[in-house]
């Protein structure tokens, strides 16, 4: 099995059952993290039937991203399983903001 | 007062690449459907964002991206408003 702790910039992972128990598999700072896997049970549970008439013959939602300005989650629905990795970012502003100081 | 949203529902939705977008007020009720959104999917959209923001309360309102093979549905919580877009990427 691909091991999601090789994936760059994630800085935590968590695989859930699609019941919302956690798995073994947690680390970084989503381990054994359960507030956080209800939040996203319920979140994946929404998710399900959106707008019959944009996304018709049920297709379901594979991929759901959640995107914070220095980080963001990744959830995916494969095998049953929920697989979600924590990311770090390197935004655009940060990076704008760090420049004149560099120069100093 | 409508205008203005009607005009930037209408503008979004003549984008390239857009096939659809609705807007939901902070209880889940429409405030304008453009192109191929329900505007019953209003209350489901509004409570999305109020479950993502369950995640980081204290952090601002991050950009919710929801995708399958062909299409991508992006939510974003601004104040009261919540507004989707929905975007085909089978092009």
């Amino acid at each position: 099995m691909l091991s999601l702790e090789r994936i760059p910039d994630q800085i935590g992972h968590l695989v859930l059952t699609e019941d919302g128990a956690v798995l073994t598999v947690s680390g970084g700072e989503l381990e054994n993290d359960e507030r956080f896997a209800n939040i996203i049970i319920g979140l994946v549970t929404l998710t399900n039937k959106i707008d019959p008439k944009a996304f018709p013959n049920n297709e379901a939602f594979d991929k759901i991203s959640i995107t914070y300005p220095d980080h963001c989650y990744i959830i995916c629905l494969s095998n049953k399983k929920i697989h979600i990795v924590k990311k770090r970012l390197l935004s655009l502003t940060s990076a704008t903001v760090e420049q004149p100081l560099i120069d100093v | 007062m409508e205008k203005n949203l009607e005009k930037t529902l209408d503008d979004i939705n003549n984008t390239e690449g857009i096939i659809g977008c609705i807007l939901a007020d902070h209880a889940g009720l429409c405030l304008g459907a453009k192109g191929n959104a329900s505007t019953d999917s209003a209350g489901i959209i509004a409570a999305i964002a109020d479950q993502v923001t369950k995640l980081e309360p204290k952090s601002p309102p991050p950009v919710i991206s929801l995708q399958n093979d062909s299409r991508k549905c992006l939510i974003q919580r601004q104040g009261a408003v919540v507004g989707a877009i929905y975007k085909d990427i089978s092009m």
